[in-house]
């Protein structure tokens, strides 16, 4: 919402308020001041009469000008073609200084002489007001030339625009703003005085009619009459330009004029819209669905109350008859029943959908006023109406809840001088309790708090004391919470380890997600309105945005990589789970001293190892995810405690040369399993234990982690640990290649005999000679 | 005499001292050879030379001791030289890593109420259109919904808009009273220079007894969060409006880059808003059947906190992973 201060001037006295205190004002109340602009003009911009126009004898788009500036005569070339409708217009005399530091001086346009400029709005550091100079006319006050721009108020204006929150409707007009200040300020608002006069001496009723169908929610309020000869009317454009409302013709301007004034929704007719058989205007309102009412003209719909109006029936300049409209139709109501309909909405709806103003007299009043100064305008008696049934909404208040809502005492005379201004209708109850009548205008106000707000709002938040709340505690350290420390301790673990932390949108793209193998939403179940293509579903994995991170930085030329994200993740029908994420890619460390600027490329044994250090233990098994950004023979199941629960693996190169990143490593676990659980401590052995290497010869084929079942499934009391040490390959050995295997040995009673270190070894060896085809080395 | 006490002055390294050691100590040493000679001395002269013999035994292991020191101090200075590193080498070698802006800034807001008993509550991220609109006093077709630009799933579900879903799913499953945070990521349909889709909000609700909570008890602890959050600085409350709180208030703190002096990022204002606030509309404690209660709630940007706190210039950065960001946050 777009004000000028000269324009709220006309409404409430603000002669003696600062800038300053209303801008202050404005913020204390809930009318947030978005921008302010404040005009100013170099004294040396005067109103100059145009005495003659002749055209440049040497130039065909350029006019000589003679024109009177109160000290003498100046003759001036000015390019604009309206020049020839002007009688005054504003000139930049010689010296003058406009925005941007343009200084008019004496010049010769193509041999002939000019003394100084005439302007156009946009050159004054005024809103753009279409092609050509700014004609100026007496909507300002009296035209004398020579008389300086920046002493009629209205131009040197202050422009504010101010953001309103989505329920004050009511303060979408000046008259609407202009009575919340007066509350806030405490002046008295100025009382308008209409010119009522209506020169035809025949009633609207001998030539007209309304009659409704259905329950109607609207209130209509007509009057008819003849407009002609508008006059121009400068003050009028100057100002719509500068609260930045764009229309079309005379009538119009003047609607728009009046609306944006006074709030009330104002529409104009060509009459013969609807002149029916009997050659009578016939206003047919009718309503079917709760909420929409068509106003019918003869066989034809003009408008809908609120939402628009057919463009072929708005008055023009050859209307003879003009049927001028207030409507109101509340909000709520309107808001509900257009979502429901296909119908294209207008400008207006805007303020329809917020609340506009219900005082539907005062909108025509102003609009007739208007007209009378501006037009000729014969008016017919009386009006014709139709008035919704609506109740008002009244609140019981008490001085004591509202003081305990605010946190503050607040007597009920201070309550009530409040509301009495922002024009609520008081009935007092008892000595603490007043019943208030809330006005149409406030549809917002429903309850007590409501009504604490508008204390709040004039009475200024910052004049609340601030009071620390006495609880009855009790602890509130809950399941999420431990879940957040877990999460963070986890975070804290990966930063010293050396990653960084990744943040990235829960999106994906769809077709990305398929092609890799990664599971994807449901077609009926994914994103209807997704903001860009590469982000068209929920992801199934942070991997996807994390390799987008490090193809970033890598062109951004960093040549170490290693990035972590814990995040939301989404299944087939859009379940929802958290995992940990790790990439790391390019060099395993930066490049430095210690490896002579030349660090390894990150292989698995490095990048599992980081892992380690932030997920803790864990086992390797053969790699059974399916994805294919996997490398398929350096890939593994994450296994801890015995179950699957993610995999860590080198990235497959096809993907790797698709993002044009350096080697890269990859790992994704389900984060539930990285929260602490509770441990249990076991027995420790007090006696000591020995170590026992043992080389054996197996196909080249078979993993570390075969053997490993096959150890496992020993079941060694006295067998407490045992671990691959060394792997070794040669021709010699063909297709086969050395394990070496690391046992520890340790019983938890006594001290160990030879003979039972033997017993062991002897059935390892058994075993691993039987089961996995191993020979001793 | 004193030649002896000489050899052990004259010893230049430890391995020439112990030469002389055994020499003059050893089994085969000069002293263990006067000492045989006692058996050959009889009578009173016997103790006579024992005594001296002693004396002079006391005097070669004194003088041995102190030139024994000396030479050890040599010998470790010696190795500790022959070690010297240029230790400025290995400055950089650190490997490191950082949280990420947002996270961390998250993690003090949560840190924060935690410490005042504040229990961190969650919830889904797929919402439906009751808890994250309807409950909160945004029936259907309310204007305030264009404030939220929502982004919808083909078969009616959300993401949720705010986090305030999340103190209707906490209302509906426990009793009053309530002194929670919802901390979590959000989504709007907006991407340019100050949106982007996905964002993260840390909202607040604290409910107790009807007349118990006002707004003056939000002012005081918002005060002290925000002076926690941002230092010295001026906290102003703003009349504003949301649906689900009543009365409802914006809140600035005087601009932390031109100490309230005006300048671009405050908008030539002095103050930067920071957050929203107000006391819990009675139509969200209808929608959750809460009777006699009162109760306030905030909200907060964690991106716009943590721009501001670390004056990090452009929002889109903090979602590109971008390492020459993070690594300043080591």
């Amino acid at each position: 919402m777009i004000i000028t201060k000269s324009w709220l001037h006309e409404f409430i006295d603000l002669s003696t308020v600062s800038n300053e205190t209303l801008y202050a004002t404005f913020n204390a109340i809930g009318l947030e001041v978005d921008s302010i602009k404040e005009i100013d003009i170099d004294h040396n911009v005067v109103v100059g009469k145009i005495l003659s126009v002749e055209k440049h004898p040497d130039a065909d788009k350029l006019n000589v000008c003679q024109i009177d500036v109160g000290s003498g005569t100046r003759q001036i070339v000015c390019g604009a073609k309206n020049v020839v409708d002007a009688q005054y217009v504003a000139v930049a005399m010689i010296g003058a200084v406009l925005p941007e530091n343009f200084e008019i001086k004496h010049a010769k346009l193509r041999g002939v002489e000019s003394e100084g400029m005439v302007c156009a709005s946009a050159e004054l550091g005024l809103p753009s007001m279409g092609k050509g100079i700014m004609i100026l006319d007496e909507s300002i006050g009296t035209l004398e030339a020579g008389r300086a721009l920046n002493t009629y108020p209205q131009i040197i204006d202050t422009i504010i625009e101010l953001e309103l929150t989505a329920n004050r409707g009511d303060c979408l007009s000046v008259y609407g703003v202009a009575r919340d200040l007066s509350a806030a300020l405490d002046i008295e608002m100025r009382v308008f005085e209409p010119n009522r006069e209506d020169k035809v001496k025949l009633g609207i009723a001998r030539v007209a009619q309304l009659r409704s169908e259905g329950v109607l929610d609207a209130d209509l309020y007509y009057k008819l009459a003849s407009i002609e000869d508008i006059t121009s009317y400068f003050l009028l454009s100057l100002r719509l330009a500068m609260v930045g409302v764009e229309v079309k013709g005379a009538i119009e301007s003047l609607l728009a004029y009046a609306t944006h004034t006074t709030g009330v929704i104002l529409r104009a007719y060509d009459s013969t819209a609807f002149v029916n058989s009997e050659d009578k205007i016939s206003i047919y309102p009718c309503s079917k669905d709760k909420g929409i009412v068509e106003v019918r003209g003869h066989s034809i719909c003009t408008s809908i109350v609120g939402v628009n109006q057919e463009s072929s029936v708005k008055a023009h300049a050859g209307s003879a008859k003009v049927l001028l409209e207030a409507s109101y139709i509340h909000p709520d109501v309107l808001v509900e029943a257009f979502s429901q309909t296909t119908f294209t909405s207008d400008a207006l709806y805007y303020k329809t959908s917020r609340g506009s103003n219900p005082d539907l007299e005062f909108g025509l009043l102003f609009l007739g006023t208007l007209l009378h100064a501006y037009a000729e305008f014969n008016c017919y008696e009386g009006s014709l109406t139709v008035l919704a049934k609506r109740k008002n909404h009244s609140v019981m208040v008490d001085a004591g809840e509202i003081s305990s809502i605010i946190g503050m005492e607040i007597e009920l005379s201070k309550i009530v001088g409040i509301l009495h201004k922002l024009g609520f209708k008081i009935n007092k109850m008892s000595e603490a309790t007043v019943v208030v009548v809330v006005p149409d205008f406030r549809h917002d106000i429903k309850h007590v708090q409501d009504i604490s707000e508008e204390i709040v709002r004039i009475i200024g938040i910052n004049n609340i004391k601030a009071k620390p709340l006495i609880f009855a505690e009790k602890p509130r350290l809950n399941s999420v919470t431990d879940r957040y420390k877990a999460k963070k301790a986890l975070r804290h673990r990966a930063v010293g380890a050396g990653f960084y932390e990744n943040v990235s949108y829960v999106f994906s793209d769809r077709v990305l997600l398929d092609k890799y193998g990664f599971a994807v939403t449901e077609e009926a179940l994914d994103l209807a309105n997704p903001i860009a293509e590469e982000l068209n579903t929920l992801r199934s994995t942070l991997l996807i945005n994390l390799l987008s991170a490090v193809k970033r930085n890598v062109s951004y030329s960093i040549k170490a990589i290693p990035l972590f994200e814990i995040g939301a993740i989404f299944a087939e029908k859009r379940e929802e789970s958290e995992v940990m994420s790790f990439v790391f890619s390019g060099q395993s460390e930066s490049e430095s001293i210690q490896n002579a600027g030349k660090p390894t490329a990150i292989d698995f044994a490095t990048f599992t190892k980081k892992v380690g250090a932030v997920i803790g233990n864990f086992e390797l098994e053969p790699c059974t995810y399916n994805y294919r950004v996997l490398h398929p023979y350096q890939s593994a199941n994450i296994m801890i405690e015995g179950k699957k629960r993610g995999f860590i693996a080198k990235l497959h190169p096809t993907v790797q040369e698709a993002y044009g990143i350096p080697v890269t490593f990859i790992a994704e676990m389900d984060l539930e399993v990285l929260l602490p659980t509770h441990i249990n401590a076991k027995p420790i052995s007090k006696f000591q234990g020995v170590y026992k290497d043992l080389s054996i010869v197996i196909e080249k084929s078979l993993q570390y982690y075969d053997v490993a079942k096959v150890l496992q499934g020993l079941n060694l009391d006295l067998l407490k640990d045992s671990y691959p040490i060394d792997i070794y390959v040669d021709e010699a050995l063909g297709n086969q290649k050395s394990l070496t295997l690391r046992f520890f040995i340790q019983s938890m009673d006594k001290t160990l005999q030879e003979s039972d270190i033997d017993s062991v070894m002897g059935q390892i060896i058994t075993t691993l000679q039987n089961k996995c085809n191993a020979t001793l080395r | 005499m004193k030649e002896l006490e000489e050899n052990i002055v004259q010893a230049k390294t430890l391995e020439d001292l112990e030469k002389v050691r055994i020499e003059l100590f050893g089994k085969k040493g000069v002293l263990a050879s006067e000492f045989a000679k006692m058996k050959d001395i009889a009578g009173p002269d016997k103790k006579a030379f024992a005594q001296g013999l002693n004396k002079n035994k006391v005097a070669l292991q004194a003088s041995f001791d102190a030139q024994y020191e000396v030479l050890k101090a040599q010998e470790i200075e010696r190795v500790l030289k022959s070690e010297a590193l240029d230790v400025s080498l290995y400055g950089t070698l650190a490997q490191k890593g950082a949280l990420h802006p947002v996270m961390e800034t998250m993690d003090k807001i949560i840190d924060y109420f935690v410490a005042l008993n504040f229990a961190v509550e969650s919830g889904p991220m797929v919402e439906d259109d009751f808890h994250n609109f309807e409950a909160l006093n945004l029936p259907k077709f309310h204007p305030a919904r264009d404030m939220q630009d929502t982004f919808y799933f083909k078969d009616g579900g959300l993401l949720r808009t705010h986090t305030s879903p999340v103190q209707i799913r906490t209302m509906l499953q426990s009793k009053p009273p309530i002194r929670m945070i919802a901390p979590g990521t959000v989504f709007r349909r907006d991407f340019d220079v100050t949106h982007t889709p996905m964002f993260h909000q840390v909202e607040g609700l604290v409910i107790d007894a009807k007349g118990k909570v006002s707004f003056a008890n939000l002012k005081a602890i918002l005060i002290d969060f925000l002076e926690t959050m941002f230092g010295d600085v001026e906290v102003r409350f703003r009349p504003s409006f949301f649906p689900f709180t009543e009365p409802s208030a914006e809140v600035d703190i005087s601009c932390i880059f031109c100490e309230a002096k005006g300048c671009r990022i405050c908008s030539h204002t002095g103050w930067l808003e920071v957050l929203g606030c107000g006391i819990v509309d009675p139509n969200v404690f209808k929608a959750v059947g809460y009777e006699d209660v009162s109760g306030y709630a905030f909200g907060l940007g964690v991106e716009r906190f943590a721009m501001l706190m670390h004056k990090i210039p452009d929002l889109r950065s903090l979602f590109e992973g971008d390492i020459r960001l993070l690594e300043q946050f080591r």
